[in-house]
């Protein structure tokens, strides 16, 4: 069958994005022992195709096109499509540029590590299977790119498996993504009952204007809520939401470049990405909106407490990532509250969210490769207290450090992080029952001005607290030029021209409200001026023995509790597997025929006990049953 | 040239290795390995050219009694495909095999699975009672000789004396239900069969009592409930090959026969159409439950095997039984061949790993797998993945073929057949996965290296790869299959 031209490039970036990061990772997989430093090159020129391409897909018009018909069994399919719009491309963009740079970044960081091969390979698996759940067209597609992400950033968590914490760490970070992704799985289930079948993107969106799930919201509202709750288990998972978050801090035992791409930018965004895909799922369910509006705020502010007491500095950008995705995930429930009541499409363009996804993956990414060249350069000692002055030692890496930390804070009117905030916060001010919500976002921004202030003097100013850090030296061109990018682009995301072309990262909100504006201004000279005050020039942490910061020291004891109700449930239903094995296995399969075998003595024995005169006997036993059968009682049934 | 020409060359090759091995002692074992190999492979080239050519061409002397469609295409293609895989297995066992045959030859082994193989072939196109019962026996009678070829171990006589028995006394019931089903409807041919059940003034008892004779005699054959219980001691007893050949081969001719006998026996309007679809449902779901839960408590790997064959037969039983499924647009023989296109590399694999663990001197269970996966790797991922396929893992071969056979159940609301289906298929998780466990587990084993030939190393890397290419992407297998539903459907529709 003839293709229109137009068609054939519609389909072909798509599929070579998908297939460029596989087959890189195929060949690093297959043929690692003979390629050996040619795999570096191999996963680094696929990171370059892939963002060339997402570059050229910048403009191009709206298309789906179907890559492979995955599995059809009637009118059962799973098709690989891609769609493409305004939210994937730019999506693909963020995914494509930061994971370009952390490949290169990689290649200095990496350098020593015997097992580097092994780690571009796992690379190139995650670019693959993040492209697919940018692409993904159906929930089904999503679902299994998901589970692929889930997975390789297992294996890069994991990267130094021979630690015993990281080991620990990426089987933490899986398993727990496995409690999200039941409900994701729930969730999507949910839909396709209800909508007969069709989990596409566009099917379900279709159906929800006029159809079987516009409907079904209508007559079974708990119904849809618990759907639209499943669908948001998988983005508490992947995008460590509270109760889910614990996983992502361990996540730090990864290589830094790691930490940056998949556990700051990008995986990590994911869920809300999916989120805003599935916008319209959650506006169907306003107490789902609610709930999952209440989730972010509190992660946001739970998280930004906990990180004014960490000193390892990737833990602090952890929970400070946690954070700011939790603001993310505020704004996809109020956006869903605000247009599920005044009807216009949350997943128009310049979505709240989606806007500070986009900033935040910047200055975020940029942050931790800057910490990842601080750790780098003091030989990989990670306390903020053991390092010291190093804005002399190291000043590409203090300048680029500081505007990610300007823009984390939100320093008003020239950093992207103040405007994307500013648009967020501005949803919760116009929605109705947003207030207090407005008011933990603005705690939440004082708080992340106060740690990060803290964060930076302890670490880039002060006399160096340790040999290591007297001793630092800037970075490597090769970690320098990812971070110069990676800052410009920063610089560059708020201004209009740049918002232009990511349709999907413009916030829809020209004006700021007055009074959101200046209580964010506020916050961020409370936060910082109180930080200055409190840590300039001090050697130790003098708020350590406050029995409050004891409690956000130790991330308000979830660990813990998690250890116990695991240890407990666990134990729990050890105990009642055990009774079930005890007299199901043990009882009924095992002891019963035994017990009838015996009595029934050496008829039954000898027919079990491989004598031919046996199987004869059964063989002909049989074939009574079975004439017995047809002839006498199943016309009966039959009829 | 017609496809009978290959077959006819077989059965001729299969006869002349035979005379040499009579005749001329002196030739080496090499040399009819090669042939015999040789043999097939230029027959599957030539079948494959042959058979893409022409749609149906067979002389006019066999018409009256076969017809080629394209099942019997497939099913031949299958026959030829297993009997060269068969052959060469039996190469690489036979540094082993030949310690155990009384003057150390070997010969017929190479000849034989010839003559079997034909005999496959033919069965797969026959339109008539008769002609099956013939190719049946030119297949069985082989086998008997087959099964007890290591005469010198006690285990594999055992074998061949149970199989010889029950086979014989299995036929007999065969022929008394062919009988009975031409007395009842006055032909012998699938057609005439079918036409004669459709009429509501054939009698019904002695249809039913043929039918009964008929599925019993066949179900021996496939290895169905309550007729399974020679399947264990002759799978462990026959030497590995041979087994091979018995659970992929033996398997698909009993089942390309027994899905015409089912459809000629449930055909539309048939008065024992519901009689024996419901028989077949008990049947299956019985065979499904026999061969798995069983397969549980067994430590010998050929006999956890041989109850997983029972229980693979079970599920295509029901398929069988299920007829034409509307959700997968396949016709239950359809099902049926895939399922079992899909089951030839996964058991071939799983024997192959076992052949080689034979060659290198090792026993024949589980706790032989111990320290594989450090001994070689490759082996060891190819095993997991014929284990974890034959299990029914997504994305691996033998998750569509069970797929498949839900979806029908679910069709047709037979949702007793689907709780067993399910019992079982989670007990083979179990089994399959405690086989896995051992291959990974180090304790007790011994860490040298295995040693391991080219011929072995490229062919299971082949057949793992076709297990994952067929789990990933089974759409081009289903679709070769699909097309006498599309064909069935048109007929219909006019």
């Amino acid at each position: 069958m003839p293709h229109p031209p137009q068609e054939i490039t519609s389909s072909s970036l798509p599929t070579l994005l998908l297939l460029l990061p596989l087959f890189s990772a195929l060949v690093i997989l297959l043929a690692h022992r003979v390629l050996k430093g040619a795999c570096v090159a191999i996963s680094i020129f696929s990171a370059a195709i892939c963002f060339v391409i997402s570059l050229m897909l910048l403009g191009t018009k709206d298309a789906a096109p179907l890559l492979l018909p995955f599995i059809e069994v009637g009118k059962f399919h799973i098709a690989i499509d891609a769609v493409m719009d305004h939210q994937s491309r730019g999506m693909m963009f963020i995914v494509t540029s930061i994971g370009f740079f952390v490949h290169l970044f990689s290649v200095g960081y990496m350098k020593e590590d015997e097992s580097k091969e092994r780690f571009f390979g796992s690379l190139s698996l995650f670019m693959f299977s993040m492209t697919g759940i940018v692409l993904s067209g159906n929930l089904f597609m999503m679902f299994i790119f998901w589970e692929l992400v889930g997975l390789s950033s297992y294996l890069l968590i994991g990267h130094w498996f021979e630690k015993p914490s990281a080991a620990e760490a990426s089987k933490k970070a899986f398993l727990t993504n496995r409690i999200g992704d039941f409900g994701f799985m729930i969730g999507i289930l949910m839909l396709f009952m209800a909508n007969h079948g069709d989990v596409s993107f566009a099917g379900l969106h279709a159906s929800f204007a006029e159809g079987p799930l516009h409907d079904s919201a209508k007559l079974h509202p708990t119904f849809m809520m618990l759907a639209a709750l499943g669908i948001f288990m998988g983005a508490v998972g992947k995008s460590a939401q509270f109760p889910l978050h614990v996983w992502l801090p361990d996540a730090m035992e990864g290589p830094t470049p790691v930490s940056a791409l998949i556990h700051a930018a990008t995986m990590v965004a994911a869920g809300v990405y999916m989120l805003v895909r599935c916008a319209f799922v959650i506006e169907a369910s306003p107490d789902a909106s609610y709930i999952i509006a209440w989730i972010g705020g509190l992660t946001a502010l739970m998280a930004a407490l906990i990180a004014t007491q960490q000193n390892d500095i990737k833990r602090v950008l952890a929970y400070s990532t946690l954070s700011q995705l939790g603001y993310m995930v505020m704004a996809v429930g109020l956006v869903a509250l605000q247009a599920g009541g005044s009807h216009h499409d949350a997943a128009a363009p310049g979505h709240p969210a989606m806007f500070h996804l986009y900033t935040h993956a910047f200055f975020k990414a940029m942050l931790f490769l800057g910490s990842g060249a601080v750790i780098y350069a003091c030989h990989h000692e990670q306390d903020i207290w053991k390092m010291g002055g190093l804005a002399k030692h190291m000043p590409v890496v203090f300048i680029t450090f500081a505007i990610g930390t300007a823009s984390l804070m939100g320093v008003p009117y020239i950093t992207s992080g103040f405007w994307s905030k500013e648009a967020i916060l501005g949803v919760a001010f116009e929605v109705k029952g947003g207030s207090p919500l407005l008011w933990i976002g603005v705690a939440t921004a004082m708080l992340t001005a106060f740690y990060m202030t803290r964060m930076f003097i302890v670490a880039f100013f002060g006399k160096p607290r340790s040999e290591n850090a007297s001793h630092a030296v800037e970075a490597p061109i090769i970690m320098i030029l990812p971070l110069a990018l990676l800052a410009l682009l920063t610089i560059l995301s708020p201004w209009d021209g740049a918002a232009r072309i990511l349709e999907a990262m413009k916030p829809h909100h020209a004006a700021p409200h007055h009074t959101v504006e200046i209580a964010s201004i506020l916050a961020l000279l409370i936060g910082s001026g109180a930080g200055y005050v409190i840590y300039k020039g001090k050697n130790s942490d003098p708020l350590a023995s406050n029995p409050l910061a004891k409690l956000f020291a130790n991330k308000f004891y979830f660990d813990e509790l998690y250890t116990v109700l695991v240890k407990v449930f666990q134990d729990g239903l050890a105990w009642i597997i055990t009774g079930i094995e005890r007299i199901l296995v043990d009882g009924i399969v095992a002891r019963l025929p035994a017990f009838v075998a015996r009595r029934f003595g050496h008829s039954a024995r000898a027919l079990a006990g491989g004598h031919l005169q046996g199987y004869t006997f059964l063989l002909g036993a049989g074939l009574l049953v079975v004439i017995y059968l047809i002839v006498f009682v199943l016309p009966q049934a039959g009829h | 040239m017609s496809v009978f020409t290959i077959e006819a060359f077989l059965a001729i090759l299969g006869l002349v290795l035979l005379m040499i091995e009579a005749f001329a002692p002196d030739i080496s074992r090499r040399t009819l390995a090669a042939l015999s190999i040789g043999g097939t492979a230029l027959a599957l080239v030539l079948f494959f050219t042959v058979a893409s050519h022409e749609t149906s061409s067979l002389p006019a002397f066999v018409q009256p009694w076969m017809k080629l469609d394209s099942l019997a295409i497939f099913y031949k293609g299958l026959s030829l495909v297993i009997t060269l895989l068969v052959l060469w297995l039996m190469h690489e066992c036979a540094p082993y095999l030949s310690k155990y045959t009384v003057d150390g030859r070997l010969s017929e082994l190479f000849s034989l699975p010839l003559i079997v193989c034909a005999g496959m072939m033919w069965m797969a196109a026959a339109t008539d009672l008769v002609t099956v019962f013939v190719a049946l026996e030119l297949v069985t009678v082989s086998f008997y000789v087959l099964v007890a070829f290591a005469r010198k171990s006690n285990l594999a006589l055992e074998a061949g004396v149970k199989y010889l028995i029950l086979g014989a006394l299995s036929t007999g019931i065969l022929v008394f239900g062919i009988a009975w089903i031409y007395g009842a409807t006055g032909s012998l041919s699938f057609e005439g069969i079918s036409a004669a059940l459709a009429k509501p003034e054939t009698s019904k008892v002695p249809a039913l009592l043929g039918a009964a004779f008929l599925l019993a005699g066949l179900g021996f054959k496939v290895a169905a409930a309550p007729f399974q219980s020679w399947v264990p001691d002759v799978y462990q007893g026959a030497p590995i090959p041979v087994t091979t050949f018995l659970s992929v081969g033996s398997k698909a001719a009993g089942f390309v026969v027994l899905t015409r006998t089912v459809e000629a026996l449930i055909g539309e309007h048939s008065i024992i159409g519901p009689e024996v679809k419901a028989l077949l449902l008990v049947l299956g779901a019985l065979t499904v439950l026999l061969g798995s839960l069983p397969a549980i408590f067994q430590q010998s790997v050929k006999r956890l095997l041989g109850y997983s064959s029972i229980s693979h037969a079970g599920y295509l039983i029901l398929a069988l039984a299920c007829g034409d499924s509307i959700r997968t647009g396949m016709t239950s023989g359809g099902i049926v061949a895939f399922y079992l296109a899909t089951y030839l590399p996964m058991t071939v694999l799983a024997f192959l790993v076992l052949a080689v663990l034979r060659v290198n001197g090792q026993g024949e269970d589980i706790r032989d797998f111990r320290g594989l996966g450090k001994r070689s790797p490759l082996l060891a991922l190819a095993l997991t993945l014929a284990l974890a396929s034959l299990a029914g893992l997504p994305l691996t071969a033998g998750f569509m073929g069970k797929l498949f056979v839900f979806f029908s159940l679910v069709d047709h609301a037979y949702w007793g057949a689907l709780v067993c289906a399910t019992i079982g298929a989670a007990a083979g998780f179990y089994y399959y996965f405690r086989a896995i466990v051992a291959i990974y587990s180090t304790e007790g084993s011994s860490n040298e290296p295995l040693k391991l030939n080219i011929a072995s190393k490229v062919g299971a890397t082949v057949l793992a790869v076709v297990i994952v290419v067929l789990g990933v992407y089974p759409k081009p297998l289903q679709h070769t299959l699909t097309k006498p539903v599309e064909v069935a459907a048109k007929a219909s529709a006019h």
